[in-house]
């Protein structure tokens, strides 16, 4: 009889209300969750994006801004993060001056990786470019025994970094997102119908897990619909949490599932490069 | 091309999730100033009775407090039916009128006024006693102007237009109607022609020269899908509609950008300088 262990992966999405422009209870919070998500034994917690400062900052965001490697705040949520892997949404100062929207994963008491945002929406209600430079690079990231991709909001409207990620190796994207809601005709946010379109989809043709953690609350009368989901590969939705109310989704994933989808759907490995043409 | 009853289609909300985001935005904006509770003018419109029901389910009848402020010249079916609502919601009403001071304004300054500048300072009147009344009670300003009359511009600037915030600000007028009858408001209010009642025997709909269904969905045409004139009234709206519609929202922008500040330095309020409002 051939045995081997499954490899799955618990996951949290921590779908909370941020205080806009307040740090300080911001980081709190973040603190308390981390240690709700330990309780329930999750490996892998994700927060929205900005999660540590709220959103539609304008030009608070430079007050908001941390370098991560010297910040005492990620500091603090790196050591809460030694078993488990969390990543948050804040203001970085790059490096090389200018802010970024950035994602960091905390695990094992440090700095895992950073992802800068690449897509800035500045259109309609969006200001991002206006605050902050884009990043310019993907990254993979070893995560409790798999290896997962991130990307912010937007990001996934830009399917061909979903694609990259998938097509490198991740078994996993994690999306950290601050999309405001709006309402239609159907019981859920019409905003809901669009990221799901987006999740699903993705799911399907890069044949991974797609956890999509969004966040609730108010800002400048902007509303945050909530309804972070895990979506299986092949664009099943596993589970989601609801609207409009704070809530600590917790999934386990089969990564095998992943594996076992790209056996018998293998886009990623047929993927034709240098095409002619337009 | 779309056609009307599509369009009309597209304007219906799922009345359940549209009441429960409107009752968080109360409950998260009272809370976020710290204010106690909320006032509004009872109107005897539908307007304010939508509010008014929005803000009970929101914050429970003891911390909603209505104010019915009749002119000498107001309809008793005004009356009649600002009680109905009050009655409906279980709200104590308080009823002052404001015909003392309108009519010793006028009578000092300008006996001639006309009726616009009489309507306007009765708007006006309204507006402060409902202003002080919320210092006096630690409590925010519930607007109750819909998104059709705000872009066409029927309101009086600092009178009705003005309030501490607004349920109803991005609802089409037809939504009002729609969710009204959800909440179950006294069906006088909802089949009564829509009256500023400034005036004896005004409605809104011969003032404007447009209906609020043809209004609304024009507006929504030309505001939120982007069409051009001529492509709206290729959906079969009449050119003459058209053209008011667009006129009207021309005529009055300076009333949805109140503060005109001559920009001198590089942090202009509002131009260089965007802080966030929360």
């Amino acid at each position: 009889m051939v045995t081997a262990a499954p490899r799955t992966v618990r996951v949290g999405l921590a779908q909370l209300d941020s205080r806009l422009g307040d740090l300080a209870a911001n980081l709190e919070r973040h603190l308390a969750w981390i240690a709700r998500a330990r309780e329930a034994g999750v490996d892998l917690l994700l927060f929205p994006e900005l999660s540590l400062t709220g959103y539609r900052l304008h030009h608070l965001a430079a007050r908001m801004a941390l370098r991560p490697a010297e910040a005492p705040e990620i500091a603090r949520l790196a050591a809460a993060c030694k078993d488990l892997t969390a990543v948050v949404g804040l203001v970085e100062e790059h490096p090389h001056g200018g802010l970024c929207n950035s994602a960091v994963a905390l695990a094992g008491g440090r700095i895992a990786g950073i992802h800068r945002k690449l897509q800035l929406p500045t259109y309609g209600l969006f200001q991002e470019a206006r605050c902050f430079r884009a990043g310019d690079r993907l990254d993979l990231f070893p995560v409790a025994g798999t290896t997962a991709g991130l990307l912010i909001c937007e990001e996934l409207w830009h399917p061909g970094l979903a694609r990259r990620l998938a097509g490198s190796g991740a078994e996993l994207l994690a999306v950290l997102s601050a999309g405001p809601g709006r309402l239609g005709a159907t019981p859920e946010p019409a905003s809901q119908g669009d990221w799901e379109l987006l999740t699903r989809a993705t799911a399907l043709v890069d044949t991974c897990w797609v956890l999509f953690c969004g966040r609730v609350g108010w800002e400048e009368g902007c509303f945050y619909p909530g309804g972070s989901h895990v979506v299986r590969p092949g664009g099943e939705i596993m589970s989601r949490a609801s609207w409009l109310e704070e809530h600590l989704l917790v999934a386990d994933l089969d990564l095998d599932e992943v594996t076992r989808l790209r056996a018998r759907l293998p886009l990623l490995a047929d993927e034709r490069h240098g095409i002619e043409g337009p | 091309m779309l056609r009307r009853e599509e369009i009309a289609a597209r304007l219906t909300l799922d009345a359940d999730l549209a009441v429960a985001v409107l009752t968080s935005f109360i409950v998260d904006t009272v809370a976020g100033a710290q204010a106690r509770g909320v006032v509004l003018g009872l109107s005897g419109g539908i307007d304010s009775a939508l509010a008014a029901a929005l803000a009970v389910r929101a914050l429970g009848g003891a911390r909603v407090h209505a104010y019915y402020l009749p002119y000498r010249l107001s309809s008793p079916d005004s009356r009649r039916d600002a009680e109905a609502v009050a009655r409906h919601l279980d709200l104590p009403l308080t009823s002052w009128e404001i015909t003392a001071q309108i009519d010793a304004y006028f009578d000092a300054v300008d006996p001639e006024a006309d009726s616009v500048r009489r309507g306007n300072k009765l708007a006006r009147e309204r507006m402060a006693i409902l202003f002080d009344q919320a210092k006096k009670r630690d409590c925010l300003v519930l607007g109750t102007s819909n998104k059709t009359e705000t872009l066409l511009g029927y309101s009086t600037v600092f009178g009705d237009h003005a309030s501490s915030l607004n349920p109803l600000g991005d609802l089409w007028k037809r939504q009002v109607w729609q969710l009204s009858r959800h909440l179950g408001l006294p069906a006088a209010v909802i089949e009564k022609p829509p009256s500023a009642d400034l005036r004896p025997g005004q409605t809104d709909e011969a003032e404007l020269g447009v209906d609020y269904p043809t209004a609304d969905e024009v507006l929504y045409l030309l505001f939120d899908q982007g069409l051009r004139p001529a492509e709206v009234v290729a959906c079969g709206y009449p050119a003459a509609a058209v053209e008011r519609i667009l006129a009207l929202e021309r005529a009055s922008r300076f009333k949805r950008r109140l503060m005109l500040i001559a920009r001198l330095s590089g942090s202009a309020i509002n131009l260089d300088l965007e802080l966030p409002r929360d």
